[in-house]
């Protein structure tokens, strides 16, 4: 996982704003809760590479999904709360960083704003993503949790929730940004990466033993480093054919615009449901991503578990499909035959990544406040340096 | 036949769960359902009836009137409880009912705030309390 070198010091000031703030207010009370999770994790592939970034293949090791975050929590003045959420993971060495820090006001018993920095709901379970003990896996399916770096954002929120007889609907509202690092599954490396005017929205509405949710957001991709690392290079040999072939200047940055992908759009959805009904669990959430008008593939992404509860055991097995496409929609008008193959070349090598896993899981409530879990995950991953992968974890999920 | 549902009796008292009162000031005017006391325990209420600020109270984990609350009323286990709330204030969405570690505890506290609402083992009440509800 990268390590956000830009955000280290805006990452301290915040919290330490806030910090200063609370003890202005004589009767602050400041609650500290957290969650933390130990669990040892052997990732093998047949091609040798680790599935996904942050494990060890071929190797039984506690550092891939283990972590520890401390959350305090200070009312302010009436209605007004300050948060700040250290953590430490392990893939980052459990260097401590605070990843959330925030100031709510909650305006009436609908609704709730915040600002500051905080989860981005990207998709349906982002915000309690690395909360272990919230949900029955060992991890979030992969397919959809894929663990994007932008899940901390900075801006305003609204939560909002309304009560309609024996319906419930929870609302977000959220404006932000981003910038940081992200994974580039072409070049196996980490490239420099930003969203800018991200607007969200996500509905939840839940009756007795159902939910049915949905939401998307937007963002313009801040994609110059990607461009000129990996988008542009790719391209660098079919654009010295093209002019060795009578491509002219004008074409070609044609060409490199329609590949590009910064001050592009970002679009990512999310809808599924979620059933809990005479201790049988079943969950679907089905996304979706983008850049639009680029040369990045389109995402599409679900999963699907049934799970059954006893007692103080829960069963779950899953079914999980990440799949790029490639849509060449953004070429068209693009007349240089030889520049047309680099365009779609380029989206084909993006779109090179698919994987599918089958996995199951036992969780095993032994104390209210901690679950242990065990479980075994067996995939088939499209990248040649991967190919068919098992994951198998025991650990401990905590809250307190 | 008397002796058969004494020996009856005598087994299953022990399986007999104590019943438990739902709690609040006597001046509360307040008619909840079970329903109403769930949402209210489960963060989607936040005020009563009439408006004002509702704010609850649960016995801590192990109290026996605690576990017949959870089952009974919000229809989770401890650990179900916990998952759902942990989804909540790790997200900045809620924070869980303060806990209260005794039922006298629980009583003088009810009986002293207006806008508390709490539930005791029902032997636990007294006049200083109204018992809104008894399941």
């Amino acid at each position: 996982m990268p390590y956000q070198k830009g955000w280290i010091i805006r990452r301290a000031s915040l919290p330490l704003l806030l910090l200063a703030v609370a003890p202005l207010t004589a009767q602050a009370e400041i609650k500290l809760n957290g969650f933390a999770s130990i669990r040892g994790v052997q990732a093998n592939s047949d091609g040798g590479l680790e599935p996904f970034p942050g494990y060890t293949e071929g190797e039984f090791d506690f550092k891939s999904e283990s972590l520890f975050a401390i959350q305090a929590q200070a009312d302010l003045a009436e209605n007004l709360t300050a948060t700040v959420q250290l953590y430490a993971d392990g893939q980052k060495d459990f260097d401590l960083e605070a990843r959330w820090a925030y100031l709510s006001y909650q305006i009436n018993d609908q609704h709730r704003l915040s600002a500051g920095r905080f989860a981005n709901p990207i998709f349906h379970q982002s915000e309690y993503e690395k909360v272990g003990y919230a949900h029955n896996f060992a991890r979030l399916p992969k397919a959809v949790y894929i663990g994007f770096d932008f899940s901390t954002v900075e801006g305003m929120a609204l939560d909002s929730q309304y009560n309609f007889g024996d319906y419930n609907l929870q609302t977000k509202l959220l404006y932000g940004a981003w910038d940081g690092e992200t994974f580039s599954a072409v070049t196996n490396s980490w490239v420099n990466f930003g969203l800018k005017d991200i607007m969200a929205l996500n509905v939840s509405l839940n009756k007795d033993w159902w939910t049915l949710f949905g939401g998307a957001f937007t963002a313009e991709i801040d994609g110059a480093t990607i461009d000129s690392g990996t988008v542009f290079p790719l391209a660098a040999n079919g654009i010295n054919l093209a002019l060795a072939n009578g491509a002219t200047a004008a074409q070609v940055n044609d060409l490199k615009s329609r590949i590009g992908w910064d001050q592009k759009d970002g679009i990512y959805w999310f809808s599924g449901f979620a059933v809990d009904y005479n201790n049988w669990l079943v969950d679907y959430e089905y996304a979706y991503w983008e850049t639009k008008e680029s040369s990045d593939a389109p995402n599409t992404s679900w999963y699907a578990a049934v799970g059954y509860r006893f007692g103080n055991y829960v069963v779950t097995v899953h079914h999980e499909d990440y799949a790029q496409d490639t849509d060449f929609g953004y070429l068209d008008g693009v007349t240089h035959p030889v520049l047309l193959a680099t365009g779609k070349g380029i989206q084909t090598a993006f779109a090179s990544r698919e994987f599918d896993a089958n996995g199951i899981t036992l969780r095993y409530d032994f104390h209210p406040s901690a679950a242990l879990k065990i479980d075994y995950l067996t995939g088939s991953d499209t990248r040649a340096a991967v190919g068919d992968y098992q994951m198998m974890s025991i650990g401990v999920d905590l809250v307190f | 036949m008397k002796k058969l549902l004494l020996i009856a009796g005598l087994v299953l008292s022990p399986l007999v769960q104590a019943e438990v009162a739902v709690i609040v000031h006597p001046s509360n005017a307040a008619t909840l359902d079970a329903d109403a006391v769930s949402k209210l325990y489960l963060g989607r209420e936040k005020s009563f009836p009439d408006g004002s600020a509702a704010v609850p109270l649960a016995l801590a984990d192990g109290a026996p009137a605690a576990a017949e609350f959870n089952d009974k009323v919000l229809k989770k286990s401890a650990s179900q409880l916990k998952a759902y709330w942990s989804k909540l204030l790790f997200t900045g969405k809620g924070t869980p009912p303060k806990e209260i570690a005794t039922d006298a505890e629980m009583v003088k506290l009810i009986s002293s705030n207006p806008n508390m609402i709490g539930f005791v083992d029902a032997k636990s009440v007294d006049s200083s309390v109204k018992v809104l509800l008894k399941l």
